[in-house]
């Protein structure tokens, strides 16, 4: 039996998958298993629910796949976009919402001017560190839209910041972690 | 707002992070299908953000993969097996998908599977006695089977569009949707000296039942029928031969005609367009 590392393309693999085949199935979880269960993860911290959560995300992957639609972006952005719902799905039917946290840190600082509310939410909930390399206002901006699932309208509420620098950060955040990871 | 702005105003990282709603998600999809350079900053912000994951990648337990595939439903009734053919790697690939596959290896792919029917043929003479095993065998013969068909069409495709490619003189033209708020392409590989060219659909939806996608060329300002697409084309990657010669043209259109087509494009029927650069 030859010991070949197949590669398939996203689109030879989306046809495999769509026709339901084994081979289609052990190719998505040796190459893209890491990648889901790390983003995960990093959304749901104990290592049970992460497990669930891969399941569930795989599950939702096979199920869906007739419904992936190439011109909206790689495969591979999808798998990643539905672990990281289905993450913060879990997240938040743990009761494990930071706003509620966010509220309390909201009444005990009260009265601080809003330059300093980024450090603070940062602090209160724990989101140092979650983008190794970000400047601290990018990072807490990041976390927030990305690995727990806040609307810019929710990131310009809970930083007090106007909804057009939440977006002028995101850019700037996007830059630099394209100068992090185009190397 | 032009579209240098658009792109400096953060909107797309939004959409990137995920942090856009749905009907703003709709509409950042139908500025990318109108404007190549949102496209193509949002395919460079997808580098991105899929380097970044990467950079995240933590194994999973061994334990998982049965049994996830286990809980699929198209899987209920499959043994799971000892699947000695699949070689697991404890490796995390980089950009596994910008590698592109040799076709010798397509061809390893091929006798490969070839191999392990051949192997599990053997296996089920040994075991003829229990029934079990051959329901098993005789699933997993099918499914090599299968797998095996649809790998020799994919080395098909990649022979033919290999060919197809290397052809210098073989120009890209993109047509893009005419019809506000509907996002849709569809592209048109044409080698006008040998009259040649190959159209896919990858970006347009679905036919409704009765009706057809045309293709026509644009000739001096009058629209010529290039005949119609095949009905399963739209929505999938796959590439069509135009059965009519093409020397000369400045664009290509694709309207939504009844079935077998039109002597003339429905104007108001036409989804997408692209100019010959």
């Amino acid at each position: 039996m030859p010991d070949t590392e197949v590669l398939y393309n996203e689109e030879q693999l989306v046809l495999l998958l769509r026709q339901g085949s084994r081979e289609g199935f052990n190719y998505l979880y040796r190459q893209y298993g890491a990648v889901l269960y790390g983003v995960i993860n990093k959304i749901v911290y104990d290592e049970q629910s992460a497990e669930d959560v891969l399941q569930d995300a795989f599950v939702k992957i096979w199920n869906n796949i007739a419904q992936y639609d190439a011109a909206k972006g790689r495969l591979y952005t999808w798998m990643i976009n539905i672990a990281r719902n289905s993450a913060i799905d879990k997240l938040r039917s743990k009761g494990e919402i930071m706003k509620a946290k966010i509220q309390t840190g909201d009444e005990v600082v009260n009265n601080v001017q809003t330059g300093r509310k980024t450090e603070l939410v940062t602090d209160a909930i724990g989101l140092h560190n979650m983008v190794a390399g970000l400047k601290r206002d990018y990072e807490v901006i990041v976390t927030l839209a990305y690995f727990k699932g806040y609307t810019l309208d929710e990131i310009s509420k809970t930083l007090e910041i106007p909804l057009g620098t939440v977006k002028t950060r995101m850019r700037a955040a996007m830059q630099q972690l394209r100068e992090i990871f185009d190397k | 707002m032009n579209i240098a702005e658009y792109i400096a105003s953060g909107h797309l990282e939004a959409y990137m992070l995920g942090a856009l709603s749905e009907t703003e998600v709709a509409e950042v999809l139908s500025m990318a299908a109108m404007y190549p350079e949102v496209a193509a900053e949002l395919r460079e912000m997808e580098t991105v953000m899929e380097r970044f994951a990467l950079s995240l990648a933590k194994l999973p337990p061994a334990t998982l993969e049965d049994k996830i595939w286990g809980r699929l439903p198209a899987a209920q009734g499959n043994i799971a097996s000892e699947t000695a053919s699949v070689k697991r790697s404890n490796t995390i690939p980089f950009q596994p998908q910008y590698r592109k596959p040799a076709a010798w290896k397509y061809a390893a792919v091929v006798a490969g599977l070839g191999g392990s029917i051949a192997l599990n043929a053997v296996l089920w003479m040994r075991n003829e006695h229990k029934n079990d095993d051959i329901a098993a065998l005789t699933t997993k013969i099918k499914s090599a089977e299968q797998d095996q068909k649809i790998i020799a069409a994919v080395l098909n495709d990649y022979k033919k569009n290999k060919a197809m490619m290397s052809d210098t003189a073989m120009q890209t033209i993109v047509m893009h949707t005419v019809q506000p708020g509907h996002p849709m392409a569809a592209t048109l590989y044409w080698s006008k000296t040998k009259g040649e060219a190959y159209v896919s659909a990858d970006g347009l939806p679905t036919p409704p039942a009765g009706m057809q996608y045309q293709l026509w060329v644009m000739q001096n300002g009058k629209p010529v029928d290039m005949g119609v697409l095949p009905i399963d084309l739209a929505g999938t990657p796959g590439m069509q031969k135009v059965s009519k010669l093409v020397t000369d043209g400045q664009a290509f259109a694709i309207s939504l005609e009844k079935q077998g087509g039109s002597i003339s494009p429905t104007m108001q029927n036409i989804y997408v367009m692209g100019k010959v650069s």
